[in-house]
């Protein structure tokens, strides 16, 4: 397992970072954080691009930091930039070639990623004999994309490489990095502030402010948990549920989950049977009910408890955390964040461990991202 | 006899004049090339000043130059004593002189168009070439050079064109001394103080066509590149 712990105190111009992590695994991290918190300054450092800060970064056993050793050329780090550039005098075969030769150079048959593999999953192949000039943003994505992976390296850092891509495109090399990951084992530390990036690929999540961690963790506990909540502003608040694929309808293109006995019909066909798919729901999305509704409105009527209420100063909502009711002991409980007015709260009389019938249709769930087991 | 005896000596003029542009423009990218470099890339604070430095000759009356590098560079001073040392002759009336004071004079032609183009490649293309495993030199041979090929050829080419012009600084430095240090600026104005027009006439239209093909190259190449950019 991969092993990245990294240390960045210092400050640079106006900006005072002080940041401390310990990465350690072979998944996907997600660095989120608001504009200006340092995100890109945190790759920047990794990359050995940024001095006259305390520094600190040691990557399986060896001290990085040290510049003279390890110059930025010499790390063994793949990095995507914020503004990807490719080399405007070669052509897109050479722009993979350049990192081909200098990759063999140091460390001759020691490719596990090959070109290929790259060309056919990423879809460059008519691409290959163009100049980068005349390149669309996706098109140029996906040579960088590829570019930075030929350099075999052991970490990839990517810094919002989807900032600007249209959702059709964003989906697919979503599922590419995802599967990218799972098959080589490289582990990535991907910077955005999209929650559905993070739901759809985030394994680990890093969030930070102002320079300065302020919470780590899975993303699906992160993601409940207030700290992120103040991140992205309550009308972003959300939840990820986790559940097992228990039917597939071919026809109607629908997709059963299981939540610990619960049912929770997703739209599309995510996953095989068994697997584990991830789902994002939002909270101002849900609807609250005491008791059982004898007509169906929705697709999924869920069961739980009320275990907080958080009635907010000056505004007119209010914002519960649930805790779903698991008919099967053994799996862990899952928590869903529900937004409503205090005006409907109030008129609903509710109050902590009451019991409460959810309801939330399947059109407002995310397309969602699934991990197969 | 005496026709033939000038169109020699115009030229040795010409030939003068070409071997002195060809080495400014050596010593010039040996020189050039990494200030212009350094003012894109490293510098921070010591930017202004030696850009003013470097701009300096763009405003000073060639004289000025001349002056100062006579006397800075007179064989009693240690800086005269290090050229001699380097060159074996003294600055004054040499040729060496000449390619020194022409270094000066030219050097914000040189540093300036590759500077800007240093520039518009940017930080970002370096650090993606150190980022992809390619060390500083690998970087400058394979990725910069042949990215700032425009501004390359526009230093090359204003320098050198620049160099063909000089007067007033070679004739302070070099005297102008026949079969040496006479350039062909000299050489027209003598011919011009003598009163042979004709003479004057053939190395002045000579310098005409051969600068407007030169600047002719350059924008021809440069206006190409702008389409191909689009």
């Amino acid at each position: 397992m991969s092993d990245l712990s990294v240390l960045l105190k210092g400050k640079i111009g106006n900006f005072f970072l002080n940041f401390e992590h310990h990465f350690k695994n072979d998944g996907i991290t997600i660095l989120y954080g608001p504009n200006g918190s340092g995100k890109t300054t945190i790759v920047s450092a990794l990359g050995g691009f940024i001095k006259n800060i305390e520094i600190r970064i040691i990557f399986n056993g060896n001290e990085l930091h040290n510049i003279d050793k390890y110059p930025s050329y010499k790390r063994p780090f793949g990095i995507m930039f914020q503004n990807p550039i490719l080399f405007e005098h070669l052509s897109v075969e050479e722009n993979l070639d350049f990192v081909i030769k200098r990759h063999q150079l140091k460390t001759p048959n020691k490719s596990l990623i090959s070109k290929e593999y790259l060309i056919n999953n990423l879809e460059l192949n008519s691409l290959l004999k163009r100049s980068p000039e005349n390149l669309s943003g996706g098109e140029k994505l996906r040579v960088v994309l590829a570019r930075t992976i030929l350099k075999q390296p052991n970490y990839l850092l990517l810094d919002e490489p989807m900032s600007d891509l249209d959702i059709k495109y964003k989906s697919k090399l979503l599922v590419f990095l995802k599967g990218f990951n799972k098959k080589f084992k490289t582990p990535i530390l991907y910077i955005t502030h999209s929650i559905e990036e993070i739901s759809q690929i985030g394994d680990q999540i890093v969030l930070i402010k102002d320079g300065e961690k302020i919470d780590s963790g899975s993303v699906s506990k992160i993601l409940n948990r207030s700290s992120f909540v103040d991140l992205t502003g309550k009308f972003e608040s959300s939840s990820i549920l986790e559940g097992v694929v228990s039917r597939q309808d071919q026809n109607l293109h629908m997709t059963t989950l299981d939540l610990s006995g619960q049912k929770l019909v997703v739209p599309g066909l995510p996953g095989n049977l068994n697997d584990i798919v991830r789902v994002r729901i939002r909270s101002r999305d849900i609807l609250l009910s005491s008791s059982r509704l004898k007509t169906q409105i929705t697709e999924n009527e869920l069961q739980g408890l009320i275990s907080s209420i958080e009635i907010e100063n000056n505004s007119a909502f209010s914002e519960l955390v649930i805790v779903l009711k698991s008919f099967k002991s053994k799996r862990k409980k899952q928590t869903l964040r529900v937004r409503m007015t205090t005006y409907n709260l109030k008129k609903m009389k509710l109050s902590i461990n009451d019991s409460v019938f959810i309801y939330i249709s399947s059109v407002s769930i995310d397309r969602q991202a699934y991990q197969s087991k | 006899m005496d026709f033939f005896y000038h169109l020699s000596s115009d030229f040795t003029a010409i030939l003068i004049t070409l071997k002195l542009a060809i080495v400014t423009c050596l010593f010039l990218a040996l020189i050039g090339t990494p200030l212009a470099y350094f003012l894109a890339f490293k510098s921070k604070n010591t930017k202004p000043f030696i850009e003013t430095l470097v701009t300096l000759p763009l405003v000073l009356p060639p004289t000025v130059i001349g002056f100062y590098l006579i006397v800075f560079l007179s064989p009693e001073t240690i800086l005269g004593k290090i050229f001699i040392l380097l060159t074996g002759e003294q600055l004054i009336f040499s040729f060496y002189g000449l390619v020194l004071a022409s270094i000066i004079y030219s050097l914000p032609f040189w540093v300036q168009p590759l500077q800007a183009s240093f520039e518009k490649i940017g930080r970002d293309t370096i650090r993606t070439s150190y980022s992809l495993g390619a060390g500083p030199l690998d970087t400058f041979l394979n990725v910069i050079i042949p990215l700032c090929k425009k501004g390359f050829f526009t230093s090359f080419i204003i320098s050198f064109a620049h160099t063909l012009g000089e007067f007033g600084i070679v004739l302070m430095v070099g005297g102008g001394i026949h079969g040496k240090t006479k350039v062909i600026a000299i050489s027209i104005y003598d011919h011009v103080e003598q009163l042979s027009f004709g003479k004057a006439h053939i190395l002045a239209g000579g310098m005409l066509i051969l600068s407007f093909i030169i600047l002719l190259t350059l924008f021809y190449f440069n206006k190409r590149t702008v389409v191909r950019v689009k």
